[in-house]
């Protein structure tokens, strides 16, 4: 916001810096003055336990600093963000397999986009169950949010498993609540906490999550054997799929929050655009490392023993920002990418160089009711927030010797045509939801053993 | 952030216990005989009857909204009737002729277009944009001077959800509020959204999502006669059906919102092949500037239709298709059936697959009935107070742009909604 500091900035800048030296006194409350232990009965022990364990939490990612954002108050980067960070987060943690001593040290440990995972469709018998615990907001002992995991579009779900708080129940700080799920409907969806949504949403308690087709493991219609629907043709299937999970940052409201401020939220702008929690050239970094073997459910990230993301070298501020968006495959090759947009914006993706077929669309087949084909070829996705585009391409020829790039590769550009979220606030220059497709020549690349895996 | 919303929902709860308390002993103030009737929950049209001549007025009024402000409007209204916004819902038959008479009591021109029918006529002759001697568009139809009335008339050939709005300075008149549905239904079956057998609904589960926005500061300059720089247009409230959230939940013809007359609560009950065979549906409107990314929770809706036509091929192919993100562009009206079920048929016979924890271990919702099956209450921590009737279930149905969520500065007061699932009959619900 470069415009005068307004009477409202003014007030905020002095009573936030008060108010965050009170605030840092207080003793993180509980909701409920009574707590009870946690007693384990015999119903619960016999009950199967959860496949995926997440926590709610806040942390801290980081942004290009440069240029600062705000005239008084300095909303960007965030004065109380330890280095490398600078912006101020609500999100989820998976904490599937740590023990209690490594969960309490993942508090203010929360990563954007939340973790990605997946889910097989269901055949009867193979219930999902994802456990969430909150472990309160480190920054903000003054808010005792609860939380919630809302799978958005998941079909004829019961209220107590939806997650909308209101209609429902919700996780305090401190607690665990179990979600079961019978994914009957393959395809890409989404996942947020629902408490207090325009901020918890926005603040990045937000992610990916797809529920993986029956049809999956049959090689006779698609030699992968790898699909995004129960096509019965193998229209949609693949070789590699990559997450393209768009979400936004408003400078302002990430400061208000780490500095006990409210904004205004009509007055929503996006000043950052991400794709997988990062914003180009980030976007092309590589993922955080992964631990394939346990990427059962989830894209497991390394941990150390006290449950820490691990990093790779040189990446130490994309600690909190594991996903990878660049895309890397072979010529020939059928590639998935998913798109899921939990920004307030719609976004505007363009594929420069070849065109991408539209297959599903939130969720759903594109097939009419007599089953003709309504999937279409486009070079740009118009996203609504809350919408999810499933788009195949195949990869071009590869172009020869040391390809376009002069690194063995071609490149082609992804981005968001809206050219506004392709800025970074920089002046000139691209940013934003921003990536690419490296296309590599025949017997280049392992195949992938997770999704957005390089396989490099 | 916690707000004041239970407190502002207990009073909404309050006002109507009491004016059903009023009702049952007949001392109700009169209302006007047109805002009168209609059902308490879903769409209450305005008829007249085989080619129907609806008398209607444009003039002001104030509206009040989430944060306790309120709002200075333009609106139509039937002749003779106080202020209401939105304007009265117009269902017609197709194949009527139908005729608006429009008196203007606002201080300059103003007028009335039909987006989505053909030949419309103004006066008795082809309506026409009206264009100044430089050239420039002063209105896209015939218009009504202060004091005078114009009148429309157009065969509504095809069933489908219709927007009528003003086609006068619409950057400020529709801002202002003028501006309402028209909906058309077939004359072949009463229950069909089309002419297809596939769009059978059930009648009394069908709903109005009317969407819009305003900018406090436009209005303003509208009600002091100021002049208003459309390049600072700034909407801080998003509206269904002229209201915010929990408002919008509201019965028609709350008493406590006397000009804002209609709801968006969404009644049903759960699909059951044999008992309740039939969707809901769901006509969305966008009269915004932008476009209103909608999300109803609980299933996927079937977009059957856009802009009052159906999706079908030149073969009559059905092209409908599943969304859980209703995203409608402005000025766009979307038809879309819904049905919820328990895919689990979940009960305390066939209870959820875990162990639920204890109650002191939850935050509940205001809108929770302690259990998680349908048409059971459970119990709730002390000190927590539930909305609940009977074990009926709320799912959300919202805007995902969430900051639209918000009434300037207050959140949870925007473009909310609930769908409400009501336990299967008999039941105890009111």
């Amino acid at each position: 916001m470069h415009t005068s500091v307004t009477r409202r900035d003014f007030l905020r800048f002095a009573g936030g810096t008060a108010a965050v030296a009170a605030g840092l006194g207080l003793i993180p409350g509980l909701r409920n003055n009574r707590l009870l232990p946690a007693q384990i009965t015999a119903a619960e022990a016999a009950e199967r336990g959860p496949d995926l364990y997440f926590a709610g939490t806040d942390g801290w990612i980081y942004l290009p600093p440069d240029p600062p954002i705000g005239q008084g108050p300095v909303y960007f980067p965030d004065d109380l963000a330890p280095n490398p960070f600078n912006t101020y987060i609500f999100g989820f943690r998976d904490i599937t397999g740590l023990d209690q001593t490594q969960i309490a040290k993942q508090r203010m440990k929360a990563q954007h986009s939340a973790p990605l995972f997946w889910v097989n469709q269901y055949n009867g018998s193979n219930e999902f169950r994802m456990q969430l615990t909150n472990l309160g907001l480190q920054m903000r002992p003054d808010l005792t949010d609860s939380h919630t995991l809302h799978w958005h579009g998941f079909r004829n779900v019961i209220p107590y498993f939806d997650g909308e708080p209101t209609g429902s129940v919700s996780v305090p700080v401190g607690r665990n609540f179990t979600y079961v799920f019978r994914p009957r409907d393959p395809g890409t969806y989404m996942y947020h906490c629902h408490v207090e949504d325009v901020e918890h949403v926005h603040m990045g308690m937000t992610g990916p999550v797809f529920v993986r087709p029956l049809q999956n493991g049959n090689t006779s219609l698609y030699g992968s054997g790898k699909y995004v629907y129960n096509d019965g043709n193998g229209s949609t299937g693949y070789d590699r799929e990559f997450a393209m999970f768009l979400s936004e940052v408003w400078a302002e409201a990430h400061w208000c929050d780490s500095h006990i401020q409210l904004p205004d939220w009509s007055d929503y702008r996006a000043d950052f655009s991400l794709l997988n929690g990062r914003v180009y050239p980030d976007t092309l970094a590589p993922n955080a490392p992964i631990d394939a073997a346990a990427s059962i459910n989830s894209l497991a990230v390394l941990r150390n023993g006290d449950g820490e993301l691990q990093t790779n070298p040189n990446y130490a501020h994309l600690q909190y920002q594991p996903l990878s968006s660049l895309v890397t495959c072979r010529q020939g090759e059928r590639v998935l990418l998913r798109f899921v947009n939990l920004g307030f914006r719609e976004a505007s993706m363009t594929l420069a160089g070849f065109p991408m077929r539209i297959v599903g669309r939130d969720a759903t087949l594109m097939r009419g009711s007599d089953g003709s084909d309504t999937s279409y070829e486009t070079d740009t996705i118009l996203i609504g927030a809350g919408e999810s585009f499933d788009a195949i391409f195949t990869a071009p020829a590869f172009s020869g010797g040391s390809g376009s790039s002069g690194q063995g590769y071609d490149t082609y550009v992804l981005y968001n045509r809206r050219l506004t979220q392709v800025a970074n606030l920089a002046a000139g220059g691209f940013g934003g939801q921003r990536t690419e497709i490296h296309v590599y020549p025949n017997g280049a690349l392992a195949a992938q053993k997770y999704p957005n895996d390089w396989g490099v | 952030m916690r707000n004041s919303l239970f407190k502002r929902m207990r009073q909404g709860i309050s006002a109507l216990v009491v004016i059903s308390a009023l009702a049952a002993g007949g001392l109700t103030a009169p209302l006007p005989a047109a805002a009168q009737a209609g059902p308490r929950i879903g769409i209450v049209c305005t008829t007249g009857g085989v080619n129907p001549t609806f008398s209607m007025e444009a003039r002001d009024g104030h509206i009040v909204l989430g944060d306790g402000n309120t709002m200075y409007m333009w609106g139509y209204a039937l002749a003779g009737q106080p202020f209401q916004h939105p304007g009265p819902v117009l269902c017609v038959n197709a194949g009527d002729t139908v005729t608006v008479v429009l008196r203007n009591n606002l201080p300059e021109d103003i007028s009335m277009i039909f987006p989505g029918q053909d030949n419309v006529l103004a006066n008795g002759a082809t309506a026409q944009p009206q264009i100044a001697n430089d050239g420039t568009v002063t209105s896209l139809t015939n218009t009504a001077a202060p004091g005078a009335s114009v009148s429309y008339t157009f065969v509504a050939t095809n069933p489908g959800t219709y927007i009528y709005e003003s086609g006068t300075n619409p950057e400020k008149q529709v801002r202002m509020g003028l501006f309402g549905a028209l909906i058309v239904r077939p004359v072949s079956h009463a229950d069909w959204a089309y002419d297809r057998a596939n769009t059978q609904y059930t009648p009394e589960e069908e709903f109005l999502v009317l969407l819009s926005e305003i900018d406090p500061y436009q209005h303003m300059a509208a009600e002091q006669g100021q002049p208003y720089d459309l390049t600072k247009y700034h909407p801080t409230y998003w509206l269904i059906n002229g209201r915010t959230f929990p408002d919008s939940i509201a019965d028609n013809f709350a008493a406590w919102l006397p000009t804002q007359p209609y709801g968006a609560l969404a009644r049903i009950h759960p699909y059951d092949p044999t008992s309740h065979p039939h969707p809901g549906m769901a006509r969305y409107i966008n009269v915004g500037t932008e476009d209103y990314p909608f999300h109803p929770h609980g299933n996927n809706g079937l977009v059957i239709a856009r802009d009052g036509r159906l999706l079908e091929g030149a073969g009559g192919e059905d092209q409908s298709f599943e969304k859980f993100a209703i995203n409608i562009g402005p000025s766009q009206t979307w038809d879309v059936l819904f049905k919820w079920y328990d895919a689990e048929g979940y009960s305390e016979t066939n209870p959820v697959p875990v162990t639920e924890p204890d109650i002191a271990n939850l935050t509940h919702g205001m809108f929770y009935s302690g259990s998680p099956y349908l048409g059971k209450l459970g119990p709730l921590p002390p000190g927590i107070s539930t909305l609940n009737q009977c074990g009926e279930y709320y799912i959300i149905s919202h805007n995902h742009a969430l900051f639209q969520l918000d009434a300037w500065g207050m959140t949870m007061a925007g473009q909310i909604t609930y769908v409400r699932v009501d336990p299967p009959l008999p039941n105890n619900c009111q």
